[in-house]
């Protein structure tokens, strides 16, 4: 009776609460320039206010340090087009790292970053001159940018989350790993006493 | 609790590594192999009961159960914490390989100190004593868990009061109902069980 009442008290514990634990969940993107970036908990609390996030080049010299607003979002200005290193110390051992690569900044950045070769955006650039003719390029770029990174943001959040959350696959297969690791102890543990009985005898 | 790749500083994570080392040979050393059943099934336990997460007012708590592992296990906690911790980190990602040390030593050490601590107390003829120190032992890992945590970020250069408080505050909850937890396993095991813990029959209803 009694092992039963918990086997069910187990059960009813388990099963309304699989939720993804607390770990930090992060992403820097850049918009034109601007490299905005988001610190949050797996559980879907944002970072607090305030919390300050420092920003390195490649050597980790640092660039700069910005603070995160209400909603856990940051942004930083970048002037270079280089690496952008990102840390942020949450406290109670959490602490963020994110990486944006040079190549995701605008080439009108000036930076020591390796020439890479994109023939699609210059073919799309053309494109976009020639049917708004009198409108400055560079503005016209900066504006479709800002257009794509708003609409692709909460993809992006959705992405994140559900990278961060394991599955029902992983918890059954971290059980059966450690029942496993314990049959093997169980299985040398008995080779070694067969052994000493052997030897015994 | 878990505490993640990159928030200790390097002294930090050898002292861990070389602790939980030591501690893990001691518990294997220790270890009673007709006992490695329970191990892995509290190691199991530990496994899943971070990803398990109850919802308190506005935030959400996981259980750690290192108190109870503890007074199961003994010295063997440190072996079945660290494989936890291990597959969690592989599995969840929570914590991270390098700081592994660190996190199992931040909770089995708590476990160890609980069994020395509380083994006598819930071997106690009266169910309502045992129940206390088994409540004792859980809300007491968790104590010394955050304390630990605490220490460890604080030797990294985090402010110790700060870090502490954080971590202490936001664990309150666990605390309670790691206590209940702990108390009711307690009472449970001694009934359906008493080997389970470590206890002589005859002992408890004798």
């Amino acid at each position: 009776m009694a092992r039963w009442r918990f086997i069910l008290t187990v059960l009813c514990m388990c099963s309304p609460f699989m939720v993804q634990a607390h770990n930090v969940i992060s992403g820097v993107y850049a918009i034109g320039s601007t490299i905005e970036g988001e610190i949050g908990f797996s559980n879907g609390d944002m970072a607090a206010e305030g919390t300050e996030v420092i920003v390195f080049d490649s050597l980790g010299n640092e660039l700069g340090r910005v603070k995160t607003d209400a909603e856990g979002l940051f942004a930083f200005e970048a002037n270079k087009r280089i690496d952008h290193f990102f840390y942020a110390n949450l406290s109670s051992g959490h602490v963020m790292e994110e990486m944006l690569p040079a190549d995701q900044l605008p080439e009108s950045l000036s930076g020591d970053a390796v020439k890479t070769d994109n023939g699609d955006s210059k073919q799309a650039s053309k494109t976009a001159s020639l049917s708004t003719s009198g409108m400055d390029q560079a503005e016209l770029e900066a504006m479709i940018e800002k257009a794509v990174a708003k609409q692709v943001k909460p993809l992006r959040q959705e992405l994140m989350q559900y990278q961060a959350k394991a599955g029902m696959q992983d918890i059954l297969g971290g059980i059966g790993y450690i029942f496993g690791l314990c049959g093997l102890g169980i299985w040398w543990r008995q080779r070694q006493k067969e052994k000493q009985e052997k030897a015994n005898a | 609790m878990h505490i993640v790749d990159g928030a200790l500083s390097v002294p930090v994570l050898a002292t861990g590594a070389v602790l939980t080392a030591a501690g893990v040979a001691l518990g294997l050393k220790k270890m009673d192999y007709d006992h490695l059943p329970q191990v892995g099934v509290l190691s199991a336990a530990f496994f899943i009961a971070s990803y398990i997460h109850l919802p308190i007012g506005f935030s959400s708590v996981h259980l750690i159960l290192n108190g109870l592992i503890g007074l199961a296990l003994g010295w063997a906690a440190f072996p079945a914490l660290l494989i936890a911790l291990f597959l969690q980190a592989v599995f969840f990602g929570f914590g991270g390989f390098v700081v592994l040390g660190v996190n199992t030593l931040n909770i089995a050490l708590p476990a160890v100190l609980v069994y020395y601590g509380c083994r006598y107390g819930i071997q106690s003829s009266s169910p309502k004593v045992a129940a206390i120190w088994g409540a004792i032992g859980g809300a007491g890992s968790i104590i010394l868990t955050t304390l630990m945590v605490a220490v460890s970020l604080m030797l990294s250069g985090e402010g110790f009061a700060l870090a502490a408080k954080a971590t202490f505050i936001a664990h309150i909850p666990v605390m309670i109902i790691e206590g209940f937890v702990t108390a009711s396993a307690v009472l449970l095991i001694r009934k359906v069980k008493p080997t389970f813990l470590g206890l002589d029959e005859e002992r408890v209803y004798g």
